[in-house]
């Protein structure tokens, strides 16, 4: 079933990677595109309506040209949309399954019409009728819909997505999905979407060299390496097996960073788009897409700071600057830490200085960036 | 519009109370602060003066600005940073105003909260060393 030998020969540059995340569409469903270009996103995923609600009227037509003119406009080649949380394909109630159908048909059409390529969906729940039966309508359910998609030509295709395993929730164990993929049939249309702080959380550990490739191998012996469609890169806040889905920013959480490291320079998964769903969308989108270039081109998953001491702090340097590497995560607080290991004249910063990031005062709790310049600033003297 | 500069420039005071010289304010109030030969009980042969810059202007403009919308007044301060000998202006606040109480209360009030805030630092050095003035505290340094 699978084939390991998909190895890729020429994985594409660190630059050319398919790398994006999450956007939001207030506004217009092409906002997600322009709003992701600013932040560097080569890569799209969105919600084609409100994902809390069943019934959606059908897209109008300006808002699809305006999505189709914005792709073209941003250059963004990959899309991938996300379906609704309320569908449930393996619902033991008819009446939600067949509301859950119904649902996801108008998923595929919109996604079709907006010449997105995969849909990712959840693959439902039992809800403690059953898991094997609960399988069965999800299979049942995926090809009847990719059959009477594939007659209407549609290019879209499913990719069912690994889940954290909360509740009743299926796709927490790669079998679950292996077992699915089996009994609708190899379908070009119809693959995987592994998201990291899922699997993760579901008990399939990331960190360290043995874990990673154990988690990995066994991915691709259920399900396979070729069904691979997309990553969502998310760090976890909740520990290992504990199947709780709290996503965390890239290289803070409980996989941290060298997982995510290992990931974006995997020549097995070079050709595989990556989308980040971590929180803080408006602020934190843009760092975490930088967080996985970063990493995509084998760069430290460290960031370099310069710390400028002032007053009688200059004389500990010389007066000349010092640059420490910090981890992703790093705040102010964690940068005075280290200068007072580093040096005990440094030791009572904390409590004696003020601190500032590029020209404006801060406090201990604010985060550091790539470059950032911290000036260390004890009790003033000028007048 | 308020005025705030760090310079490593003299500072010219006439200049600066020309700044803030005008047709409506009858009332100048500069001050001036001036290196002097002692601090703490030690000699001092001269300062420096040491300035994160940019900052410094940036909360210098602060002062300057809530000062004047607080008191109605035109504010200007212009602050020395590098080596100073004694006698030299290391600050210079010009406040004009229409009458007097306001650039007097302004005037002192900029200066009090000028030392407080401003990322300046002053090092004094005389025939016991050089010092880092640090709040209340005077630390010995070993580089000149």
């Amino acid at each position: 079933m699978s084939d390991t030998r998909q190895t890729v020969q020429h994985p594409p540059p660190a630059e050319a990677r398919l790398i994006g995340a999450h956007m939001p569409t207030s506004g217009g469903l092409y906002k997600s595109l322009t709003l992701g270009r600013e932040i560097d996103c080569s890569a799209v995923q969105l919600f084609t309506c409100s994902p809390r609600q069943w019934n959606h009227a059908t897209l109008k037509q300006e808002d699809v040209k305006r999505f189709l003119d914005a792709k073209h406009d941003t250059g963004i080649v990959f899309t991938v949309a996300h379906d609704s949380y309320l569908i449930n394909l393996a619902a033991p109630s008819e009446e939600i399954l067949w509301k859950s159908q119904a649902a996801f048909r108008s998923e595929l059409e919109r996604a079709e019409m907006l010449d997105i390529g995969w849909l990712v969906t959840h693959m439902g729940a039992h809800l403690d009728q059953g898991e094997d039966e609960a399988l069965e309508r999800l299979a049942q359910s995926v090809t009847q819909i990719l059959d009477e998609t594939d007659k209407l030509g549609y290019k879209v295709g499913i990719a069912l997505e690994t889940t954290a395993g909360q509740g009743t929730g299926l796709g927490w164990r790669f079998e679950q999905l292996g077992r699915i993929l089996a009994a609708v049939g190899d379908h070009t249309r119809l693959g995987v979407c592994l998201d990291t702080c899922h699997v993760f959380v579901a008990g399939y550990d990331l960190r360290g060299q043995k874990a990673y490739e154990l988690t990995w191998s066994e991915f691709d012996r259920e399900i396979g390496y070729n069904k691979l469609k997309v990553i969502h890169a998310n760090d976890a806040k909740k520990p290992l097996g504990s199947r709780v889905d709290r996503h965390e920013h890239i290289g803070n959480g409980e996989i941290g960073a060298e997982p995510f490291a290992r990931l974006m320079t995997d020549p097995r998964l070079a050709h595989v788009p990556v989308i980040v769903e971590t929180p803080d969308s408006d602020t934190m989108h843009a760092e975490n897409v930088a967080r996985l270039r970063r990493l995509a081109s084998g760069q430290s998953p460290k960031i370099s700071v310069t710390v400028q001491l002032y007053g009688h702090l200059s004389d500990v340097n010389s007066g000349e600057y010092l640059t420490l590497e910090m981890p992703f995560f790093a705040t102010v607080a964690d940068v005075a830490e280290l200068l007072a290991k580093r040096d005990k004249r440094l030791e009572n910063i904390r409590a004696n200085c003020r601190f500032a990031v590029g020209e404006e005062y801060t406090d201990l709790t604010r985060k550091v960036y790539d470059g950032a310049v911290v000036a260390v600033l004890p009790p003033v003297s000028g007048g | 519009m308020a005025i705030a500069r760090v310079t490593d420039d003299i500072i010219d005071s006439q200049q600066t109370e020309l700044l803030v010289s005008s047709d409506v304010n009858g009332a100048i109030c500069t001050f001036v602060g001036k290196v002097r030969n002692h601090s703490r009980g030690k000699s001092v042969e001269f300062l420096e003066y040491k300035a994160f810059v940019p900052l410094a202007e940036k909360e210098l403009m602060r002062i300057a600005g809530e000062a004047e919308t607080r008191w109605g007044v035109n504010v200007a301060i212009i602050h020395r940073f590098g080596r100073l000998s004694i006698g030299e202006a290391s600050v210079v606040i010009s406040v004009g105003s229409p009458h007097r109480a306001e650039a007097f209360a302004a005037c002192q009030w900029c200066i009090d909260t000028l030392k407080e805030t401003v990322p300046i630092w002053k090092r004094e050095t005389g025939p016991d060393g050089s010092f880092w003035i640090e709040g209340d505290e005077s630390l010995k340094t070993g580089c000149c």
